[in-house]
Parts: structure tokens; C-alpha cells; sequence
């Protein structure tokens, strides 16, 4: 009871005090310092309609490839913390017929969803994480409904690792052609698809990257969750 | 403000009537089973009126393009599909747990069947591919 109270005279100070802290901020009124920049010259920089992942694939790179690194640790980390000798999937009872039938029929249509995100990350919201997530929903749906699932480990692993490098190689190209690392060679220099922005064949190599990013994020999360649902099983 | 428009307009009122009746069955219904029935169909039902009168709604207006139509009937059928789906997961898997039904009910031939199909598979000297008669027979 003191115990709680506590907590909660605490939370309410710290409350009170970032509320007071965010108070002296200007809500609804123009605050654009460097925002504007990228609002006026996004198109004819990048290619890209989308302000969003034009800043954080082309403007700020750096931070998306830190972020990759942090999905792909916490994949390595996670098999890492649960790793046994044998492992086998335990569940007892396989979904029941109506669930097992829709997984069928949903799961090419949840796959071909996420890559049209990763796909038009250029255009539409979303990118290459959220691509990856649906992707990876899909094969949590099949987890779920099938008792005997399993991705197939050699074709992931090797998919997740190879597009993982690509992502840097790309990012060194750039570097030697341009002269920085993550320098958008397809936009700056070949000016490929320069005519149509707005269309899917535009946007430097935001396409590319998000492609990589999605079938990464799709490969690790699917990791995560087949070595979370697997069980050490005793000989 | 033309036709078009008008049968958006009346698409989304009867959408949003019926989420509110789902809403108002989860307060209502006495057990977890009925709540899942009304909120399961009455909010579908809902959803699909709105999301297909948005579209139609937006055909009318003069931003409006088949794009609109395009991706909300879409949308309406994934739902249409995977609503039912997981309804039917949610309870079943109420069920399994343990969940009793409404003390009002009357008839549960789940359990039954269940418990038919325990007993036939604790005694298997009496052979087990008289299974169908013998259901058949219970009811």
C-alpha cells in the first residue's frame, strides 16, 4: 500500500514536471527549422514523394542501417539466450480446420501485401520495417495454426546475412562513386527514373534499400518468433 | 451532393448504427459467447458498411477516383474474411479453457460430443470404426 502510493507521488512529480518542461513548447505554430528543407527540396534530391522515408533512408541513413543493427542483435540475441542443443516445437493441438484452412488462404495474400509496402516505400506510408513485420506476421500465422511448421532455417538464415551485407555494399558504392557513404548513386548520378517521380520506377534507391530491409526485417523477426515458440525437449 | 454521395452518406449512418449495436451487445449479453456473436457480426456488418461507403461516398465528391473504391472494397473483403476467422479461434479457444457457457442454457451437444469421443477412446476393444452410428444414435 505505502508502496504504491508512493510510486504514484512520484509519477505525478515527474508528471507535473515534464508537463511544466513541455509547456514552454509552441504547439500548432510553425516550428520547421530543417523540416522545411526537406519539404522543398525532397523531390528533386531524392526522387521520392514520400518526405518520411526520403529523410530516413536518404537524408539520415546512418540511422536506419543503427536500426537494422539493433533488429539484427536482438534476432542474434535472442537465439543466442535461447539456444539448447534440441529444440523441437511441443504444441498439442493443431488449430482447428477453419483456422488451418484460412491460414492457407491468407498467408500469400498477407506475404504479397507486405511486399507491396516494402515495394512502395517511395509513394505510399509504410517502408521497409513495416513490410518486413507483415511478413513476418505471415509466418507467425502459420506457427500458430500448424503444429509442425517450421521456416525453412537454411534459405533464412542465408537470405538474412546475404541482404544484410547488401545493405552496406550499397552504401559503399555510394561511397565510391559519390564520395560518402549511403550517397544515392541511382538519383544523384545515373538519374534513373528522373522523369517520372510518383510512379514505382522513381526514387533513387529507396525502392532497393526498403527492399533489403523488408526481406531482413521479414527473415529476423520470423527468426525471434520460431526460436521463441520452440521448447527444449529431453531425449 | 449527388446520388452517389447520398448512398455513401446512408452506407456509413447504417455502419456506424450497427457498431454501435455491437457495442452496446458487449455491455448487454450475459456470457462471453453471446458477446463474441454480437460483436462479431454486427461489428463486420458495421465495418463493411462503413469502409464500402467511404468509398462509394468519395466516388460522389469531386476529389473522388475509383482508386478510393478500388482499395476500400479491398479492405472489405480481407475483413470480410479474416473477421469470422478469428472470432471462431477466440471462442474455441474460450471454450478449451474452460469457460462455462451462460446459466441459462440449455443444450451444449459439444460436450457431449466430446465426452462420446473420450469414452469411445478409453474402451477400444469395442472397435473403433462403429464411430458415426453411435453419434448418430446419441442424438
Amino acid at each position: 500500500m505505502l508502496k504504491r502510493a508512493l510510486a504514484i507521488i512520484t509519477l505525478l512529480i515527474i508528471g507535473y514536471w515534464l508537463a511544466q518542461g513541455l509547456a514552454g513548447v509552441p504547439f500548432g505554430e510553425d516550428r520547421m527549422l530543417v523540416g522545411q528543407y526537406y519539404l522543398d527540396h525532397v523531390k528533386e534530391q531524392t526522387g521520392a514523394v514520400n518526405a518520411v522515408t526520403a529523410v530516413v533512408v536518404n537524408y539520415r541513413g546512418f540511422d536506419t542501417l543503427g536500426e537494422v543493427t539493433v533488429l539484427f542483435i536482438a534476432s542474434t540475441g535472442v537465439g543466442a539466450l535461447l539456444w539448447r542443443r534440441k529444440k523441437e516445437r511441443t504444441a498439442k493441438t493443431e488449430g482447428s480446420i477453419v483456422l488451418t484452412t484460412g491460414t492457407r488462404l491468407l498467408v500469400p495474400f498477407v506475404m504479397l501485401f507486405g511486399a507491396y509496402i516494402f515495394i512502395h516505400g517511395h509513394l505510399t506510408p509504410g517502408g521497409g520495417f513495416p513490410g518486413g513485420a507483415t511478413i513476418a506476421t505471415a509466418f507467425l500465422l502459420l506457427y500458430m495454426a500448424f503444429i509442425v511448421y517450421e521456416i525453412p532455417h537454411k534459405a533464412f538464415e542465408k537470405v538474412e546475412g546475404a541482404v544484410g551485407m547488401t545493405y552496406v555494399i550499397v552504401g559503399l558504392i555510394g561511397l565510391a562513386i559519390g564520395g560518402y557513404f549511403l550517397y544515392d548513386w541511382i538519383w544523384q548520378d545515373w538519374q534513373w527514373g528522373a522523369e517520372n517521380i510518383g510512379r514505382l520506377f522513381s526514387g533513387g534507391f529507396i525502392p532497393v534499400i526498403y527492399t533489403i530491409i523488408g526481406l531482413k526485417v521479414g527473415t529476423e523477426l520470423s527468426g525471434i518468433i520460431d526460436n521463441m515458440v520452440k521448447e527444449e525437449v529431453s531425449e | 451532393m449527388n446520388a452517389l454521395a447520398a448512398v455513401g452518406e446512408a452506407l456509413v449512418l447504417i455502419g456506424t448504427f450497427f457498431y454501435f449495436l455491437s457495442a452496446l451487445g458487449l455491455i448487454r449479453m450475459p456470457d462471453v459467447y453471446n458477446r463474441m456473436q454480437t460483436a462479431t457480426k454486427s461489428a463486420t456488418l458495421g465495418s463493411l458498411g462503413v469502409i464500402v461507403g467511404v468509398g462509394i461516398w468519395a466516388l460522389g465528391t469531386d476529389f473522388g477516383s475509383a482508386a478510393w473504391l478500388t482499395k476500400t472494397i479491398v479492405i472489405a473483403v480481407f475483413l470480410l474474411l479474416t473477421n469470422p476467422i478469428s472470432a471462431h479461434a477466440l471462442i474455441r479457444a474460450a471454450y478449451k479453457s474452460g469457460i462455462p457457457l451462460w446459466e441459462g442454457s440449455v443444450m451444449d451437444k459439444y460436450r457431449e460430443h466430446m465426452e462420446a469421443k473420450a469414452k469411445a477412446a478409453e474402451a477400444p476393444e469395442v472397435e473403433t470404426p462403429e464411430e458415426t452410428p453411435k453419434e448418430g444414435g446419441e442424438e
